[in-house]
């Protein structure tokens, strides 16, 4: 039988608490006993960043962090607790309308990388861009489109569409 | 995994009293840890020692150095304006590991415990000078960077012993940290080097070169040589130091690259470090 924690911390602006085992990660975590589903386990080893999250408003591989080591005033925010936000909307639409979307599996992650980027800077280069996403990694490879469409998020925020 | 504790201590005393048992383990940021505990690296291991919430996260800059706290991620001290004016060559380790999402996690501490002799941040510590400030059940030592790695994976400290940070002599130094890896970000380095130049009276180059040996290298060699040219950067120096860079380099080949390739590099990343600093 497994040692259990309690993990106490907050989650999408909501305190929450749970008994996880010691190994459990916080992607483990919100996926089975919240059911946020989506972040994705792709490599399990922080290569991919499918699993993605913000943890203090930071982007984080939610793969390699241990549910037992959040701490009570840790803000985790996954892409469910951003459903109304205005720039994760203009995240989600400028993946669709550029096509940057093929089997889906690492969206949640590039879209959640793509939103921080765009909350700290309304206007990156191509290259910040790149940059922003290279701890993101989509196998269908289809990066062009993915970087296009972060373009088109910014571009149609600071034009307040 | 069966049945393995987490303790989260909260003072140094308690962490360093835990982690004197061989079957505890640290943990800080948990981007290496949590890899090899998946991978069953550790299958004799009890209890897991979360070193979060001790009070190690701090960059203080006094009269004569500057403390950064091993707790710091690695975007902390990448990002850390005083870092980057005095220790360019640690900022830009600290930026070239992994990715956003590890860099955010990952801790300077960690980089240095987990003693890989890949890890981006040893050879701009030792490019530094660095002094690795040791915390344990018998008390505080501090040891030279270049004195704690004994091979890969590892080091000097005893059990119950824990990094609680880094003491970095204060003086300005013009600097450069540059890897080869498979890909230009999130790549673990096939060889790396850190250049740290400073005036102490003289002009001083500190030069440290990663992934050619089990620890980290000073070249010294090259280091002597450019300081006796007074950093006079002919193309015949340049060629010269490059040469002892190579000779001064002892890899193996692996999965991630060749012998060949490793010795070859090291003269050439230190071409490139000596230009980009001039």
């Amino acid at each position: 039988m497994e040692t259990t924690v309690k993990a106490v911390f907050i989650l999408n602006d909501k305190r929450v608490e749970a008994e996880v085992s010691s190994t459990m990660t916080v992607l483990e975590l919100i996926r089975r006993n919240f059911r946020l589903t989506a972040a994705k386990e792709g490599c399990g080893k922080g290569e991919c960043g499918a699993c993605t999250i913000l943890l203090n408003g930071e982007p984080v591989n939610s793969c390699l962090k241990l549910a037992a080591s959040l701490h009570e005033n840790d803000r985790v925010v996954t892409i469910e607790g951003l459903e109304k936000d205005a720039v994760m909307q203009a995240v989600q639409n400028a993946f669709v309308s550029e096509g940057a979307v093929q089997c889906g599996f690492c969206i949640p992650g590039m879209t959640m990388t793509s939103y921080h980027l765009l909350k700290n800077n309304v206007n990156p280069t191509p290259q910040q861009i790149k940059q922003a996403l290279s701890g993101n990694i989509c196998r269908c490879t289809g990066y062009r489109k993915i970087e296009a469409a972060v373009s088109k998020a910014a571009e149609n925020r600071r034009l307040g569409k | 995994m069966i049945n393995i504790k987490f303790y989260k201590p909260t003072s140094v005393e308690e962490a360093c009293e835990l982690l004197t048992q061989p079957d505890h383990l640290a943990i800080a940021g948990g981007t290496d840890m949590i890899v090899k505990l998946r991978n069953g690296m550790f299958p004799g291991a009890r209890a897991l020692v979360d070193l979060s919430a001790l009070p190690w996260r701090c960059i203080s800059v006094e009269k004569e150095r500057m403390i950064i706290g091993s707790g710091c991620t690695m975007s902390a001290v990448a990002t850390h304006q005083a870092v980057r004016e005095f220790f360019p060559a640690l900022a830009k380790a600290a930026s070239s590991v992994g990715a956003a999402q590890i860099r955010n996690a990952a801790t300077l501490g960690g980089n240095i415990a987990n003693a890989s002799p890949a890890g981006d941040t040893i050879p701009a510590l030792y490019s530094l000078e660095a002094a690795v400030m040791l915390v344990g059940p018998s008390g505080r030592r501090s040891i030279a960077i270049d004195e704690f790695f004994t091979g890969p994976g590892r080091t000097a400290s005893k059990p119950g012993e824990l990094i609680e940070g880094f003491s970095l002599p204060l003086r300005k130094t013009r600097g450069e940290f540059i890897k080869l890896g498979e890909r230009r970000a999130h790549a673990i380095s096939k060889i790396n080097m850190a250049l740290s130049v400073f005036n102490d009276g003289q002009v001083r180059y500190r030069i440290a070169i990663g992934s050619v040996a089990p620890t980290v290298l000073r070249c010294k060699t090259a280091e002597e040589l450019l300081e006796k040219n007074s950093g006079k950067l002919t193309p015949e120096i340049l060629a010269q130091a490059a040469s002892l860079a190579c000779e001064t380099a002892r890899p193996i080949s692996d999965i991630r690259s060749s012998k060949s390739y490793r010795k070859q590099m090291a003269g050439v990343l230190l071409k490139r470090a000596l230009l980009a600093v001039i």
